[in-house]
């Protein structure tokens, strides 16, 4: 098989104005950083993403490269709810259209069986069925092209098999282009995950598009020897991009920790408009590259978030920030 | 052995609110709890080494009976990983529960209501122009929906303790049903569990077996009803009250040493 390994610029060139994308890790953990950045770079517009928002999709919305999020988490964790897409949310800049976290993984779930639909019960009672939020319609008009998305949130029936009363058909989530960062893929696209595999191994199946960045390119050949070990097959990657670091300030099992200090500074930093500007002047336009992002952060402070066997993490009573 | 006891001032609300939900999971030990991010985790890091040793912890992003050594700060920390049984993703972290497995589900929130429904999605205004916009559903909704009961931990104040949430994200005793938005006892959709106990800073509430309504069970050591009273945004019947045991010296010692050392959670 051809070799798919390209450089982050080329990588993130397939991106369109318009597509539906959707990220790899959740919250702090192999978040897709350093490519949401070069797509910031390349002012990427009108982009509809799909999942959870955290960190790339706060940068997403600052760097105004999104139209619409449709998903089920707008928070950056311990360090508060994502600043970017609060305020655009509190100023009625964006267009938000929330979905349950269930939801999001039966979605998932649909696409990867190839099913249309999938039947839950979950968000019954909730305002997440409330037709008078339900703005995918708004998210489908952002999109370059509506038919990724649904025709209809969900439709309510009674289950006509096992007597559970009512329930949620949920659709099949599609998008155009998924994006994950992993510790390792093989040059081929065969990728190992460790830790959470949070919404990846499915995520890839309802995507036209799959790139990878990772920690580390291997031989091929070095993870089959273990196919077990394996959470996506060569056959659903199409672009592959080696990006060390490519995860900070988050979190990547086995090889770094958060970066406290820098998560506390973008969350404090971006609050404004103006803070979230300088910010990126700083560290995605004046550095130019994932290179310079990380000659800015230094080696000390990078070795410093370095995991640590057994732990996967560096533990705080052995120095960890 | 009066010296056994704390004195009010020598702990924070917080503190007291993480170590009397603590206690109260005495009741879940053995059962398997769906745990939510922010103080449920600590509380349920102290439960586990005071109350309930071998209660079973799921995380949504796809633990199972995850045993951190350090206390993890978001639903994805790498700490959840090292120790667990299994490790998947957040489909299979959330499965358990859509298949009726998970005994309890313990979640926080911005505002919960009389029958414990809870928002964790916006505040004031408008759903397309909120005053205040929150984190949204996370696993928030299908905990409420599937977990066979819930425990709410929450700070008490009149704003966030309310009459009825401005969104409705975790589902409590009465719900909406679609597409007319009536409010329905959650039985009528066929929904299993309910919420338990909402845990705030200055008590523990529970609901009315009949009306479903919200009361308060317990009020923490230096608290008044009146003070209840004055911090919820309906009228709370305080009748059935008594007061909780206060706090020990010890848990706090351990909440402080062992739990959160370097403070990461601002508790203190």
């Amino acid at each position: 098989m051809k070799s798919k390994v390209v450089s982050l610029k080329e990588a993130i060139q397939e991106i369109q104005n318009g597509d539906c994308i959707f990220f790899g890790g959740i919250v702090e953990d192999r978040r897709p950083i350093a490519a949401v950045c070069e797509m910031i770079r390349q002012q990427k517009k009108n982009l509809v993403l799909l999942g959870t928002c955290s960190i790339p999709g706060d940068l997403l919305a600052g760097g105004q490269c999104l139209g619409a999020y449709r998903g089920c988490y707008t928070s950056n964790g311990a360090f508060g709810i994502s600043p970017n897409i609060k305020r655009l949310s509190e100023s009625g800049k964006i267009v938000i259209d929330d979905i349950g976290h269930l939801d999001l993984s039966l979605g998932l779930l649909a696409a990867m069986a190839g099913a249309p639909f999938i039947a839950t019960k979950t968000c019954l009672g909730t305002d997440v069925l409330n037709p008078e939020y339900d703005n995918l319609s708004k998210a489908r008009a952002i999109a370059r092209d509506a038919r990724t998305l649904p025709d209809k949130k969900y439709q309510l029936m009674e289950d006509p098999f096992y007597d559970m009363g009512l329930v949620q058909l949920y659709p099949a989530i599609q998008c155009d282009v998924c994006v994950c960062h992993v510790q390792q893929v093989g040059e081929e696209g065969t990728v190992r995950i460790d830790g959470s595999l949070t919404f990846d191994h499915y995520a890839v199946h309802a995507a036209k598009k799959v790139i990878v960045t990772a920690e580390q390119v291997v031989p091929e050949e070095y993870l089959r020897r273990d196919p077990n070990r394996n959470q996506i097959p060569c056959t659903s990657v199409d672009m592959i991009v080696e990006v060390p670091w490519g995860g900070h300030p988050g979190q990547v099992y086995n090889f770094y920790d958060m970066d406290i200090p820098f998560l506390k500074e973008y969350a404090q930093g971006c609050v404004t408009e103006e803070g979230f500007n300088q910010w990126a002047d700083k560290w995605i336009f004046d550095a130019k590259d994932h290179e310079g992002y990380l000659e800015r952060l230094g080696a000390t402070r990078l070795e410093k978030l370095r995991s640590i066997p057994p732990y996967g993490y560096k533990p705080r009573r052995q120095g960890g920030i | 052995m009066a010296d056994k006891y704390a004195k009010i001032g020598d702990y924070t609300a917080a503190e007291a609110m993480v170590i009397n939900a603590a206690r109260f999971l005495k009741n879940f030990d053995c059962q398997k709890g769906l745990i939510g991010t922010g103080l449920p985790l600590v509380a349920t890091q102290l439960a586990k080494l005071l109350y309930s040793p071998n209660m079973i912890i799921f995380v949504e992003t796809g633990q199972a009976d995850a045993k951190p050594e350090e206390l993890p700060i978001s639903i994805m920390d790498s700490r959840l990983t090292y120790g667990s049984s299994w490790q998947m993703g957040d489909p299979e972290g959330l499965f358990p529960l859509s298949r009726g497995e998970i005994d309890f589900g313990f979640i926080g929130g911005a505002q919960i209501d009389k029958y414990g429904n809870v928002n964790s999605t916006f505040i004031g205004g408008d759903y397309n122009k909120p005053a205040k916009r929150l984190a949204g559903t996370a696993g928030a909704v299908d905990i409420g929906v599937f977990a066979k009961t819930t425990v709410t931990l929450m700070a008490h104040q009149k704003r966030r303790v309310v009459e009825k949430v401005d969104y409705l994200t975790t589902p409590g005793w009465m719900v909406k049903k679609w597409p007319s938005g009536e409010m329905v006892r959650r039985e009528e959709m066929g929904m299993q569990g309910g919420p338990n106990a909402f845990i705030s800073t200055l008590g523990i509430m529970k609901y009315d077996e009949d009306s479903r309504i919200m009361y308060v069970d317990k009020i923490f050591p230096g608290v008044t009803p009146d003070d209840i009273k004055n911090s919820t945004g309906f009228d709370i019947d305080v009748s059935r009250a008594s007061e909780n045991e206060q706090l020990l010296l010890e848990e706090i010692k351990i909440l402080r040493e062992k739990i959160d050392p370097l403070n990461v959670y601002g508790m203190r």
